[in-house]
């Protein structure tokens, strides 16, 4: 594509002014705005362009509710959800509160685990994109 | 509460959805016994991070990846835990539950490795079968 060089000068001068006044209006708007808005357009569903199907996407989704730290995390314990994914059939294993002794590299003995140092799997079926899909995962 | 004295902590990452410390597990990576008392779970190279300021919202990360070997061996003490009102049932046998682990930090040339999966012990342990959400009857 050819451009005319003195069209395009005009054009950059244009465009430069335009962009410090965009800039200025810019810096007005409050930078959490600016991030909210940003972090939703990272989250927005992808408009498909050739006609395809929009079922969702088909990993798995978490337990909805959360934990005190406001996380989808449930802590193992008696009587509560031990499944780490939503919408969930299968055999599932969980433990938690590991305590232990370790070496680094350097030779230093090292406690390792905590209260809620917990592991699982979770091996069977999981319904995502509207499908269900056979899997196996761990929290690890 | 994290611990004053930690130094490192380790997990996989929290995917898009959500989902915490959760990653997906090759076909041979578990191990379920013919009678369905033991499941081996055992996994190598699995990236995850290194995370010592969790669950601070800036706690910042670096790569490292993770080995590690788990038993589960059920004992006959039955379990049930059910929420018809968050739908989800539990059913199962306590259990015990022995981990072995070792983790690298290539970019602070750190490696740890835990004693043999003898020599650890944890508080609480089940195995058994899960059903919630769409997959949920009361």
């Amino acid at each position: 594509m050819q451009i005319d060089r003195a069209a395009s000068c005009d054009f950059d001068r244009r465009r430069w002014l335009k962009l410090v006044s965009a800039f200025s209006a810019a810096s007005f708007i409050p930078r959490t705005l600016l991030h909210a808005q940003t972090q939703q357009q990272m989250c927005a569903a992808e408009i498909p362009q050739h006609r395809e199907p929009s079922n969702g996407g088909p990993c798995p989704y978490p337990i909805p509710w959360l934990d005190k730290n406001g996380n989808h995390n449930q802590p193992a314990a008696p009587n509560v959800e031990l499944s780490s994914i939503y919408h969930f059939k299968g055999k599932l294993g969980r433990c938690s509160g590991f305590q232990g002794m370790g070496t680094d590299n350097k030779g230093n003995r090292l406690a390792w685990g905590t209260a809620t140092t917990d592991y699982s799997y979770m091996a069977g079926e999981y319904w995502a994109a509207r499908q269900a899909h056979q899997a196996v995962f761990a929290h690890t | 509460m994290v611990p004053a004295n930690q130094v490192h902590d380790f997990h996989s990452p929290i995917s898009p959805e959500g989902l915490y410390w959760v990653t997906p597990v090759p076909s041979d990576g578990i191990i379920f016994s013919e009678n369905g008392k033991t499941v081996t779970l055992q996994m190598k190279d699995i990236p995850i991070i290194d995370q010592p300021r969790w669950p601070a919202m800036d706690a910042e990360t670096t790569p490292a990846y993770l080995d590690f070997k788990l038993v589960f061996n059920s004992t006959e003490e039955p379990v049930k835990y059910e929420d018809p009102a968050r739908q989800y049932r539990f059913e199962g046998f306590r259990a015990i539950a022995q981990l072995q682990a070792s983790v690298r930090v290539p970019s602070i040339d750190f490696t740890f490795k835990t004693d043999p999966l003898e020599k650890s012990s944890c508080d609480f342990a089940v195995m058994g079968t899960e059903v919630n959400g769409k997959y949920y009857q009361s």
